[in-house]
């Protein structure tokens, strides 16, 4: 699941600073978000008490999560799913080859879906010779561009539109534009022909419900509803926390989710499906398999960080994040980004790949402001800090340092001291911490407040 | 009344005005206000560093500094809310020292908040000059809800002109050892946090946070601007 | 909510949601909104398998056998939710939920008797036993992928009419 070596977040992140595209794509994205949820929020009569609520259904589910589990199981077998359980990504992955495979499957369209990107489904399927098409636009846009999501929710919110009119030139062979409307034609003439031709169809889910056995999928394209109702066969990938106990709890989270990503009231499609294609109907796949993926979320599940399997994936954290809003999301280099990336890719990945991820916050908490099940960002973010510090992934001379400051905090005298030192050898200290660093800092005033005072 | 003011590392060392400042309208207020010489640092830069021993070592001297019964007032947003919230989740598993952390997380005041709600310094009679940009700084926004106190002062200030800051609530980019740890991206939000000022403007932005002023300043620096960045003590105590 | 301000709720919020809102009665007044709404020789599919399909039906003239080669389809609908503007397509009795989506102009009927209120009533009612697909529907289809402009019509219909009854 981990890599050997550890993120390169502040390499990545000088990097995507020095991209004017880049940042002007980020910085026009954060803003039109910041404007669309504010203003959706706004038409709520109490925002706070809809939070509140759903972060307790969030929570009443997670503190119940294996019953929720198995009645979700035993109600979508009854409807007609077959339920798969995968305890790691190497597990998802071989029960759906093994689904394809079985039937021959040549061709996927897939909805757009975090979990596949987190197992690293396609990658996989693509060598063992089967094709599958991403038909979100975002997500056939970073396909044909070979890169990964840079956000959960607008995948290919790094790119501008000349960018975008390029990538459809050179890989589709069409005529260059650079009109979002134009392009969006052209993925839909595309598309349209991958939905019919397709053998399969494949989507994540963002709520499965416990009572009915039913998976739920906001979408806004409708290629969300071609995947799901088109091709014989149905794959859905969800993980294990996205249970809601009933449809009677759906509204909340309508009423929060969308408004929270991308600052709409409701979707264009809320799709509720249950189960296969029953006899007398003509709709729903002939076979639909569930696919319900752990991979860590059992061990997130039992400590101290479980309030963070509450988050709905809306990505309303990292659109306020000025760290996000400067970077981007692959500067963080895993499948999650912003805050909600830095907690989950060391839950899921562990500090020894992700510690200099946790670093990626100055702790302003804009992030817990937003999210909609009230998850402890920033506190969650502090506490990782602290288990590098005590797993020993802190670099040694920070600790030095702090020991240091150990020392000296208990003792008014020797702070005094430390701090006519510091104004005295100025000069040399901030020569060797660096332009960027000591450099920014104005000098010590000569006489200190507390002796001014005193 | 009486309070008992803590000066914080970064007045202490940096900007010894501010803390004088903070003297001078106490004063004006006939309040008295007691600066403790044994204060030292609050723990928050190892707190949130992930050094909850070391931050607890400096938390604990600060409950025994800050004893007794008096308001705890601090020029700065960040400091106090780590008192206000860092100091009870630090001594969660410590019975004792939770109930000393918690009775201080109750006394203690940010200063433009203490200003408003205990002296109702925005109803007296002020003055000032200049026009003035207020940046929200995060911790004192966000995590002491105080939005709207600074900004009460600023508008009392008679001769002063308030002009308003874009995305005043955006983070500065300072962040504590955000700005030593990743100072590439420290200095893409205090350059782009100047450019919100300059646009205002304003020939001051005024903050409640020596850390953010600090970042901002630089911000400006780079920018070239010679917009002033003061502390919104020093401004109020400037026109007593 | 009365069933008067139920409506009027609904069509407001579908039109915010950039679905083009009609009212009409029963009967004569239907056929000649569903005319003046599907273009003139359009090939069209209508299920005929409720009286206002049928009666919305004798207004067209290109009938289509199945949704997958229509220009239009013209039904009516399971439910409607004011709140939201949201009008519900559900694959009971046999209804293909697909004749939404494929065609690019989605034009539904919505007997004001259909639309509930709120969400709430509206899941509640199906919460036990929902049929295989129930699909909410609040405007055409939409996309923002592409520096968060927005693009109507995507792989869905690019243009959605309702018309209540």
């Amino acid at each position: 699941m981990s890599t050997q070596t550890s993120l390169k977040f502040r390499a990545n992140a000088a990097k995507a600073l020095q991209d004017d595209a880049l940042r002007a794509a980020m910085r026009n994205a954060a803003d039109t978000f910041g404007a669309r949820r504010t203003s959706a929020i706004s038409t709520l009569p109490d925002f706070e008490a809809l939070r509140e609520k759903a972060s307790s259904v969030r929570m009443e589910v997670l503190n119940n999560l294996p019953r929720y589990v198995e009645r979700f199981t035993a109600n979508a077998t009854k409807a007609g799913a077959v339920v798969h359980r995968a305890f790691d990504a190497a597990a998802a992955r071989e029960i759906i080859t093994g689904i394809l495979k079985d039937r021959g499957v040549r061709t996927v369209a897939k909805g757009k879906s975090m979990v596949s990107e987190e197992i690293q489904l396609n990658e996989h399927l693509e060598q063992k010779g089967i094709e599958i098409v991403e038909t979100d636009l975002g997500e056939y846009i970073i396909q044909l561009e070979h890169e990964t999501p840079s956000h959960i929710i607008v995948p290919a919110i790094h790119k501008n539109r000349q960018q975008i009119g390029r990538l459809f030139a050179d890989r589709l062979g069409v005529e260059y534009s650079e009109d979002p409307q134009v392009l969006t034609k052209i993925a839909r003439k595309v598309l349209r022909d991958k939905f019919l031709q397709a053998d399969a169809g494949m989507s994540g889910a963002n709520f499965a419900i416990a009572e009915s056995g039913s998976l739920v999928i906001f979408t806004n394209e409708g290629n969300g509803r071609m995947v799901t109702t088109m091709p014989p066969i149905h794959i859905a990938i969800l993980s294990i926390e996205k249970m809601l106990p009933s449809l009677r709890n759906l509204p909340t989270f309508i009423r929060l989710l969308p408004r929270s990503a991308t600052g709409q009231a409701i979707t264009s499609y809320v799709s509720i499906i249950t189960g296969s294609r029953k006899p007398g109907e003509t709709t729903g796949a002939k076979e639909l398999h569930i696919v319900l993926l752990d991979n860590g979320r059992s061990e997130i599940l039992a400590g101290e960080f479980k309030e963070m399997l509450k988050c709905i994936r809306c990505g309303a954290c990292m659109n306020v994040c000025p760290v996000y809003r400067a970077v981007g999301g692959h500067s963080y280099g895993w499948t999650y980004p912003g805050p909600m990336g830095i907690i989950l890719t060391t839950l899921l990945t562990g500090l020894e790949n992700s510690h200099p991820l946790v670093d990626a916050s100055t702790l302003c908490g804009a992030c817990n402001e937003v999210c909609p099940v009230k998850i402890p960002l920033v506190e969650f973010i502090i506490k990782q800090r602290a288990h590098r510090v005590t797993e020993g992934f802190s670099p040694a001379r920070i600790s030095f340092g702090m020991r240091l400051f150990k020392a000296v905090v208990k003792s008014p005298a020797l702070f005094s001291l430390a701090e006519r030192l510091a104004s005295m050898f100025w000069p040399v200290m901030s020569a060797m911490s660096g332009k960027d660093v000591a450099g920014r800092l104005p000098k010590p005033s000569a006489l200190s407040f507390r002796r001014r005072t005193t | 009344m009486r309070v008992q003011l803590f000066g914080t590392c970064l007045v202490d060392s940096l900007y010894p005005e501010v803390g004088e400042a903070a003297l001078r309208i106490f004063k004006k207020f006939d309040v008295e206000a007691v600066f403790p010489k044994e204060q030292t640092c609050c723990g928050q830069p190892a707190y949130n560093a992930g050094y909850h021993k070391e931050a607890r070592s400096a938390a604990e001297h600060f409950l025994s500094v800050f004893s007794g019964k008096d308001p705890i007032v601090t020029p700065s947003g960040s400091c106090a809310a780590m008192v206000k919230h860092g100091y009870p989740e630090l001594f969660r598993d410590d019975p004792k020292l939770l109930k000393i952390a918690k009775s201080a997380s109750g006394r203690v005041f940010e200063l433009s908040q203490f200003l408003v709600h205990k002296l109702r310094a925005h109803k007296k009679k002020l003055s000032g000059t200049g026009k003035v940009t207020y940046h929200s700084s995060c911790h004192l926004t966000r995590m002491l809800g105080v939005r709207e106190e600074p900004l009460l002062l600023l508008n009392a200030l008679q001769g002063v002109e308030v002009v308003p800051l874009p995305d005043a609530a955006r983070c500065c980019g300072f962040g504590g050892m955000f700005m030593a740890k990743l100072p590439e991206i420290s200095i893409a939000l205090a350059t782009e946090k100047a450019d919100a000022i300059i646009s205002t403007g304003a020939d001051t932005v005024i903050g409640g946070d020596c850390g953010c002023l600090m970042n901002i300043a630089d911000g400006l620096k780079r920018r070239g601007s010679a917009v002033k960045v003061r502390h919104i003590a020093e401004l109020i105590a400037e026109g007593l | 909510m009365s069933p008067i301000d139920r409506v009027s709720l609904f069509l407001e919020n579908a039109g915010k949601a950039a679905a083009g809102t009609h009212r009409a009665t029963a009967g004569k007044k239907l056929k000649d909104a569903v005319s003046n709404i599907v273009p003139k020789g359009a090939f069209v599919f209508c299920p005929r398998a409720t009286a206002l399909e049928k009666a919305a039906a004798t207004s067209l003239d290109n009938l289509a056998p199945d949704y997958l080669s229509a220009q239009v389809t013209v039904e009516e609908v399971h439910a409607a939710i004011a709140e939201t503007g949201s009008i519900v397509i559900s694959s009971k009795r046999g209804k293909a939920v697909q004749a939404s989506l494929l065609p690019s102009h989605h034009v539904a009927i919505v007997p004001r008797k259909k639309i509930f209120g709120t969400l709430n009533e509206f899941f509640t009612k199906f919460a036990a036993s929902p049929p295989t697909n129930i699909t909410v529907i609040t405007g055409p289809s939409r996309t923002a992928d592409i520096e968060l402009n927005l693009v109507i019509g995507v792989h869905g219909p690019e243009k959605l009419d309702i018309i209540v009854v």
